[in-house]
């Protein structure tokens, strides 16, 4: 385990035991020397934006080692043509691999748990083309491959999510941003339905909770949150165009929660907006408020 | 090589087509499928007739079928011999029967005459049941709904049991044989059949028949067969058989069909698959095929009688099935939603084959065959059962493999107006409604751009009076296409909170709930099998 890991990690155990937040933001200090938490990348030619955010993260190679088995997560969940923003910007996931390659990771593969057609969602989405082209592999969900977690949360005690997820040496979590009917939005944390297997639509019972849940077990290496369009009404399917907007935006953190806190803002609104945010960020998950992150913003 | 065995080569590859085909059938992400996946049901005149005949609808270009009507007329049934795969199926089934000779049976060959005008007594008043028993409607039927499902079953799971197990060495094989049959030949998913056991027996014990006779099929029942018999009767291509012939019955009992009797030149052209295994059993090598005029002296035979009481036992079949209400615009069953495409239920009825072309390429496999739903009349027709799989709303496929038009092939952006019914709410099951509990999950997975499923907020209260705001769904049906992917996603297990039903759906004029129903666009009238 790599110190900054270490120190995050005891960061947010600390935080999940309800000790004083004093050592939270001990791990946050030694965090801030380390970079921004945040970065708003913004341009025209997707790819270069993706490239440039990482690199005011500190390049692809913080996150991925020589060697490494990186599963990419997209939202793929839709079958949408890329325009109609309602499944991840197939440049933002094509470039992400392309980075993991050159950071040297041994071998990329993609993967969602769609509601439409799988086969017709990763060719629609522009991702099957776009991993084709970085020579990464996207994979069909396997119904074996699921196994029961102990999530021990307030409103999933186990669940049956992908396995893949936690035997890969990393995960970039891949969301793009839009409205969603329950939820309000669905960013990063609620990206994460898609590795769950089982009943999935008795989540919504409540969701909030259950995908704070899923983010206590779940830790990205990375989030990439996709704005280069977002779907501003009728999300999470979308459909019409006059729903997008075109942002040309991706913003990259570690802290999930503080990605999302910002992608709310991305829609005129606040993270404290954001039911999973709000709960995620009272359990000491991540940062909600905007103010005590260090974003930076750059154009390309 | 004798003819015989460049017979069998050929039927090999023949049978190697139909179900590389067939395997192709199935969606690969886009809205094509690339290779003519229809081809065997494009040729087949019986089809071609009967669902003229029936639907008088002759917008189906049916002239593939005229190039196999004419070469049949010229050459014989060399479809039935080398082409068919029902026939090759037949002829490995036959490999089962060891006793020869084939002893012809007396004058059975001549009931799938009877069979062929009792059809097409039927389609002549409008019933289209051909494709119950035409054998390449029947081959595709039998292995899109029953083998097909059941041999993927059987593979799964054999390939699961193996990978439970976890063996070292054994496992890691295993895995890396499923997944190359994975990219090959089986489904990208399982499919399921609602008539797998009713299908798959009636193929099997159409097989096992060869245990009686070799080809029983063939020779005593296939209306196909009749057809190309008829058609043939004054072909070219003829047996000959020369003075050498000592009558040694040699020929009799190999033949595949009645078609050679004892008396040596008593041939019947109608009967004969040219397979020539009479020129392959000669001792004297006697027999010969070559193009030769005039008619040939075996006939038919059928009887006056017998062929009037065939085509009115089959017009007689067409009032008897027609006073069941199923069939009745108003009358059917609510749960009878057709496919996108769908022509309106009489005519649709009147075209629909039951090949299981749509069952098999559907793409969530919500395809599902009818057995009384639509009354006998519409057996084994496609009917959508959202609970197994919705319309997915970006595919066409159905239409497109249709091979009469019963399922128009429709342009995408038609399509996805056409409403196959409409969404109705179970408010007593409905969990906001009834349990005040959130839940969005119609909402948020319906496909229509301004989606057909609204949320109203509202405040309800529990049981000790606390007030909850949660969402409350509404169906649009302005929006409502009747896709059922709120159905299918409805978390409400069993009989769901949200269901489709035919009503409303845009092909019956008869079905509209609103006055006014919202605008399709116009279909341009012609060519529904457009390539």
């Amino acid at each position: 385990m790599k110190r900054r890991d270490f120190l995050k990690w005891t960061a947010l155990s600390s935080a999940g035991l309800a000790l004083p937040c004093g050592l939270a933001a001990l791990g946050r200090m030694a965090h801030a020397a380390r970079g921004p938490d945040l970065v708003v990348a913004r341009g025209a030619s997707t790819p270069q934006t993706v490239r440039a955010a990482l690199d005011a993260l500190g390049g692809m190679k913080r996150f991925v080692a020589a060697g490494d088995v990186v599963v990419l997560k997209p939202n793929i969940g839709w079958d949408r043509a890329p325009q109609y923003a309602a499944t991840t910007n197939p440049d933002v996931v094509g470039a992400l691999a392309k980075l993991c390659y050159e950071a040297g990771a041994k071998k990329v593969r993609i993967l969602d748990n769609p509601v439409n057609d799988a086969r017709r969602c990763y060719r629609q989405s522009g991702i099957a083309d776009a991993a084709a082209t970085a020579g990464a592999e996207m994979v069909y969900m396997d119904g074996r491959k699921y196994r029961d977690v102990r999530l021990d949360g307030k409103a999933l005690k186990s669940w049956p999510l992908y396995g893949e997820i936690f035997e890969a040496d990393k995960v970039i979590n891949v969301p793009v941003a839009k409205t969603h009917g329950l939820s309000g939005l669905t960013l990063g944390m609620k990206n994460w339905m898609g590795i769950m297997g089982g009943a999935r639509f008795r989540v919504h019972q409540r969701l909030d909770e259950s995908l704070v849940d899923l983010v206590r077990v779940i830790r990205p290496a990375l989030t990439v949150l996709d704005a280069v369009r977002i779907l501003t009404a009728n999300g999470p399917t979308g459909g019409d165009l006059s729903d997008v907007k075109r942002l040309n935006t991706v913003v990259a953190g570690t802290d999930q929660v503080a990605v999302d806190s910002f992608g709310a803002t991305l829609f005129g609104m606040k993270g404290s907006e954001i039911g999973s945010v709000r709960l995620a960020a009272n359990a000491g998950l991540g940062v909600m408020d905007l103010s005590k992150l260090q974003i930076k913003r750059i154009g390309v | 090589m004798t003819l015989a065995r460049t017979r069998r080569i050929v039927q090999g590859l023949f049978l190697a087509l139909f179900l590389f085909l067939f395997i192709q059938t199935e969606s690969k992400g886009t809205d094509e499928l690339g290779w003519p996946v229809r081809l065997f049901l494009d040729v087949d005149p019986l089809i071609a007739l009967t669902t003229f005949l029936a639907s008088r609808r002759a917008e189906g270009l049916f002239w593939p079928a005229l190039i196999l009507a004419g070469l049949t007329a010229l050459l014989g049934r060399f479809f039935c011999g080398w082409v068919c795969p029902l026939g090759t199926l037949n002829n490995l089934a036959g490999g089962l029967r060891t006793t020869q000779p084939n002893s012809p049976g007396a004058g059975w060959f001549r009931v799938k005459y009877y069979v062929l005008l009792g059809l097409l007594g039927m389609s002549l008043f409008g019933v289209q049941l051909a494709g119950i028993l035409d054998p390449i409607s029947l081959t595709i039927r039998s292995f899109s709904l029953a083998l097909y499902p059941a041999a993927s079953f059987a593979a799964t799971s054999l390939f699961d049991a193996i990978y439970r197990l976890n063996l070292p060495l054994v496992t890691p094989a295993s895995e890396a044989v499923y997944g190359l049959l994975q990219k090959t030949i089986l489904p990208f998913r399982q499919p399921w059949s609602a008539q797998g056991v009713f299908i798959g027996l009636t193929f099997l014990g159409l097989l096992a028949l060869n245990l009686v006779q070799r080809r029983f099929w063939c020779r005593f029942l296939c209306p196909l067969g009749a057809l190309l018999g008829l058609l043939s009767r004054r072909s070219v291509l003829r047996r000959s058989v020369s003075e050498e012939c000592d009558s040694c019955g040699a020929c009799v009992g190999v033949c595949q069909a009645d078609a050679v009797p004892a008396g040596k030149d008593r041939w019947r052209a109608s009967e004969c698959l040219l397979c020539s295994n009479c020129d392959d059993a000669c001792p004297k090598n006697a027999v010969s095929f070559g193009l030769m005029k005039g008619r040939p002296r075996g006939g038919l035979d059928l009887g006056r009688r017998k062929v009037m009481a065939s085509i009115f036992a089959g017009a007689f079949a067409v009032p008897l099935l027609r006073i069941s209400p199923l069939a009745r615009p108003r009358m059917s069953d609510a749960k009878l939603i057709r496919p996108p495409g769908a022509l309106a239920e009489t005519t649709f009825l009147q075209s629909c084959v039951r090949c299981g072309e749509c069952m098999k390429v559907c793409i969530t496999g919500g395809l599902q065959p009818t057995l009384l739903e639509a009354g006998l009349e519409g057996l084994w027709t496609p009917v959508l059962v959202p609970r197994i799989g919705y319309c997915e709303f970006g595919c066409t496929l159905c239409g497109q493999v249709c091979p009469t038009g019963a399922i128009r092939k429709l342009p995408l952006e038609r399509k996805q107006q056409e409403r196959l019914g409409h969404a109705a709410i179970d408010k007593g099951r409905c969990l906001p409604f009834a349990h005040a509990t959130p839940c969005i999950v119609c909402e948020e997975t319906c496909p229509t751009p301004k989606k057909a499923i609204w949320l109203e907020q509202v405040v309800v209260k529990d049981r000790n009076g606390r007030p909850i705001r949660l969402q409350q769904p509404h169906v649009d049906l302005a929006a409502c296409i009747g896709c059922g992917a709120c159905e299918k996603h409805c978390p409400v297990v069993g009989q769901p909170a949200i269901y489709v039903t035919s009503a409303g759906e845009s092909r019956e004029e008869e079905h509209q709930i609103l006055l006014q129903p919202p605008p399709v666009t116009l279909l341009p009238s012609a060519s529904p099998r457009s390539a």
